[in-house]
Order: structure tokens, then C-alpha cells, then sequence
């Protein structure tokens, strides 16, 4: 099942995020697609607040490939923008992260190509400000960022 | 008193011998981009595996243009933090396994406060207090450094560290990685104020965020992209023109806000041709003294490596065996 949302701001996007973070809990990995610039990083913002991560501690992974944070649960932040191809992937090691204790979110996911996410979320740029973003994922919890969404 | 200094935190091995905290008798650095640039970045896998087979070479060849052997070496200095967690595992035990084999105190270093205190190698060096920008690749931080171990992070990154912005950039404009030296050398050959590019100020915060500026360009690319290639030096220097407006604005208000008297530069943003002249530029209108470090100290080295850990062993301050490289690691931790 999916769910289409249209954001006008960086701060309507982390919403978003946000509300996909109230449903999370281990071992879900989720996907974030999307160009440079699209918002992904700051949509793991919105993310790490729901799981009680300082969005302060987020940056841009793309240096550090993966970064741990602590919050509900162990959570990680991973960015394999500068990864190549697939058996560079099997060399980092993830399943020792991904071992079924933590919440993980992955930008630039078409490197994995084997693994299995809980929910994939695309972000595109519609225009200057404004993003589509769709979540994919199982239906009973799509309900449930729905209602989030109209907390938030 | 000789330490040996040892980095992996990021693309290159490197190795120094410095004697007394002051003479670096060798700083080897072995240059990965080679290697690198064929992928457009860093390759994590590649890296370690590189690391592996440069860490021996490194050293030995450190040792030996510092005329010295290991027996001779008095303290071990290693980063263990932050950078690529496979790259720091490598130096890290390394490191343990020469200071347990051969009795050696063994002292880990976090690489932003290597970078803080690379200046002092510098000559003349800055009196404490001081105000250190690193810009690089994976960090942009402003800190006030009132002495060893005395630190406060005025404000650093809330998403791209300024040299990411600059590889991104770089990518987006279909150019070589490191994008800084690249689009620095396009710069000159363009109009920096083409484009009025966003200048995220954040007021009131002394932090960074140059994640907006990159939507910004990569927006303007898109709206140009039939005549690319003739705009590409004037997107490069307007661009640029922001990045760096943005850098000397912020040093500028924390060096009076803070009531310092000095800066200094560090971190591989600190090579860019434009961010040295503007930093120049600022210290004499405001009659401070600016310190731009000769390249090799800016960008990752083990010189600044050994001489901190140096600091912290004159300090008593040594590190256990079980030192474990951290991926996240904030300044004065």
C-alpha cells in the first residue's frame, strides 16, 4: 500500500518523516530514494525526532557512510552516495549493523540491491520548494502514519 | 622525546615522526586520489582494503626519513575518530598492537582536535586564545580554542560540511572528484556574481548549512541545462563566491562577538585560493592576525595527529588497549 504526500517546505517534509518514525521500531530498515537536493537527509531529521534523536545530530552521512545514533532504540543513518557498486556493499559490513536491534534508514539504497526494507520512500522535487513524496509500505501501518500525519 | 602520529580517518594512510612537539622529522601521506577519483568519491571498501596494505609502508617510511626506529618512539598517537569506521579500524589497531608489543603509552586522538591544534606547528604559531574554522570534506566547524583540551564549538554543520558541497557541486556539474581544486581553478574564469546564489546565514547561530545551497544550484543547472557548458564557470564561481561569503561572515562575527584576537584556518577547504585571500582580507580590516597553515598541516596529515597526542601525554593523558575507533565523535570528546 502507498501513500502521496505533497510537502511545501523542509519543515513539511521532517513532518512527514516524522510521522513514518512513530510507526518504526526494530529491526525496520527503510529506503529514502532521490536526487541531490531532494530532502532526504532532512526527512531522516524528521525521523530521528520521532525516535527521540536529536535532529541536531543528523548531518549528512555521505562522509561517515553510517552513523549511530541513540535514541528509543539504536538508530542509523546510513548514505551510500559515494559507493560504486554492489560488492563494495557486501565489504562495509552492514548485517552486522542491520542484526535486528535498530531502526535504519538508508539514502542512496540502489546499492542494496538484496535487501529488504520495511518501507521505501521517494522524494521528488516538483518544484523550487515543493516535493512529492510516496511511502510504500504495509497497509496497517500506512493507516497509522496517516493518522500521525494528522497529529503532527 | 619522539612520537609517532598515525591517521586513516578517510582516504589516506598517513604517518609522521615529531620530535619534542615542535620538528616534524616526517609526514608521509600516501595520496589515494588516484585511486578515488575513477569512482567520484571515496570508496569505503577500497579505502580499508587500501589502508591495509599502506599502513606498514607508511610507517617504515616515516621511521625512516626521521632517521629513528621503533624502539626509539616514546608515545603512539592515533586517530580514532570520527571518519569511515573501516578506515579508523585499521590505524587503530595498528597502533595497539606496536604500543602492547613494544611497551610503548598509546594516546587517541580525535581528528578535529588534530586539525584545532595543527596550527600550533606553525610558525609563528598562535597564542591561546584562538578561533579555529575547519572546513573539509567532512567537517565544518567554527571553535574557540582556549588552550589543550579547552575547547568550544561555536557552531558547526547542520547537514553538508562545506567541502561536500563542493564534491556535489562538482558531480552535478559534471567535473572531477575532489571537486574543491577543480571548481576553485573554473572559478577564476567566471563571474562570481552571475548567479545570486542563497547565503544561508542562519542568524543568530553561529552553525552552517550549505545542504540549501546545493538545491539552489542544483535548481539553476536544471533551468540552464541546454547551455551548460558555457555556464559552467560562471555557476562554479558564484557558487564558490557563496560558500565563502558565508565562511568569513560567520569567523567575522564570532572574532567580535567573542573578542579574539586570532584565527586560524584548517581542514583540505582551507587550500581553496579564494577562502585564503577573503580570510587575509578580513584579519586586516579588523587588525587580527590570520593563520593559513601551509597546505600539507591544513589537510589530513599525521603531523597533527602526533603533536596532539604529544600535548595529552605531557598531560598524563594516555588511552587504554581497549581504544575502539568511533565513526560520530564530537570535538573534546
Amino acid at each position: 500500500m502507498c501513500i502521496e504526500i505533497e510537502t511545501r517546505s523542509e519543515e513539511e517534509t521532517k513532518r512527514v518523516g516524522e510521522a513514518l518514525g512513530q510507526v518504526l521500531q526494530p529491526p525496520d530498515l527503510v529506503c529514502i530514494y532521490g536526487d541531490l537536493g531532494a530532502g532526504k537527509t532532512v526527512f531522516i531529521k524528521g525521523i530521528a525526532r520521532a525516535l527521540d534523536v536529536d535532529e541536531r545530530e543528523i548531518t549528512s552521512a555521505s562522509f561517515v557512510i553510517i552513523a549511530e545514533h541513540e535514541g528509543k532504540y539504536p538508530f542509523y543513518h546510513i548514505d551510500l552516495y559515494r559507493l560504486s557498486d554492489e560488492t563494495d556493499v557486501s565489504q562495509l559490513g552492514l548485517e552486522d549493523y542491520l542484526d535486528g536491534c535498530a531502526v535504519a534508514a538508508v539514502e542512496w539504497p540502489e546499492f542494496l540491491k538484496d535487501w529488504t526494507c520495511s518501507f521505501e520512500v521517494t522524494i521528488q522535487i516538483t518544484e523550487n520548494d515543493k516535493r512529492k513524496i510516496t511511502i510504500v509500505g504495509d497497509q496497517q501501518r500506512i493507516e497509522e502514519i496517516k493518522r500521525w500525519l494528522m497529529e503532527i | 622525546m619522539l612520537v609517532l602520529g598515525i591517521d586513516t580517518s578517510c582516504d589516506d594512510t598517513s604517518a609522521s615522526v615529531l620530535k619534542d612537539g615542535r620538528v616534524i622529522l616526517s609526514n608521509i601521506v600516501s595520496s589515494q586520489s588516484e585511486i578515488h577519483s575513477k569512482y567520484g568519491g571515496i570508496v569505503p571498501e577500497l579505502a580499508s582494503r587500501r589502508h591495509i596494505e599502506m599502513i606498514w609502508p607508511v610507517v617504515s617510511e616515516a621511521l625512516e626519513q626521521a632517521e629513528t626506529a621503533l624502539d626509539e618512539i616514546e608515545g603512539i598517537a592515533v586517530c580514532y575518530g570520527p571518519g569511515l569506521i573501516g578506515s579508523l579500524l585499521v590505524g587503530c589497531c595498528f597502533a595497539k598492537a606496536i604500543a602492547y608489543a613494544k611497551g610503548i603509552p598509546l594516546i587517541g586522538v580525535n581528528h578535529l582536535e588534530g586539525h584545532l591544534l595543527s596550527v600550533l606547528l606553525n610558525s609563528p604559531a598562535p597564542d591561546f586564545p584562538f578561533l579555529s574554522l575547519i572546513v573539509s570534506g567532512g567537517h565544518t566547524s567554527l571553535v574557540r580554542v582556549d588552550g589543550v583540551g579547552r575547547y568550544k564549538e561555536l557552531g558547526r554543520t547542520r547537514d553538508d560540511a562545506a567541502g561536500e558541497a563542493y564534491d556535489k557541486v562538482a558531480k552535478l556539474l559534471g567535473l572531477d572528484y575532489p571537486g574543491g581544486p577543480v571548481i576553485d581553478r573554473l572559478a577564476k574564469e567566471g563571474n562570481p556574481e552571475a548567479v545570486n546564489f542563497p547565503r544561508p546565514y542562519l542568524h543568530g547561530s553561529y552553525d552552517f548549512s550549505f545542504s540549501g545551497l546545493k538545491t539552489a544550484v542544483r535548481n539553476h543547472i536544471q533551468s540552464v541545462k541546454d547551455r551548460l557548458e558555457e555556464e559552467r564557470e560562471n555557476i562554479a564561481a558564484s557558487f564558490q563566491r557563496a560558500v565563502i561569503d558565508v565562511l568569513v561572515k560567520k569567523t567575522e562575527i564570532a572574532v567580535k562577538k567573542e573578542k579574539i584576537k586570532r584565527v586560524a584556518l584548517s581542514g583540505g577547504v582551507a587550500a581553496n585560493s579564494e577562502l585564503r585571500e577573503r580570510m587575509k582580507e578580513m584579519g586586516e580590516s579588523l587588525g587580527i592576525e590570520v593563520y593559513l597553515p601551509p597546505l600539507q598541516l591544513c589537510t589530513d596529515n599525521a603531523a597533527m595527529i602526533a603533536l596532539t597526542g604529544y600535548l595529552h601525554l605531557m598531560r598524563k593523558e594516555t588511552s587504554d588497549l581497549d581504544l575502539t575507533a568511533k565513526a560520530v565523535l564530537p570535538i573534546g570528546t
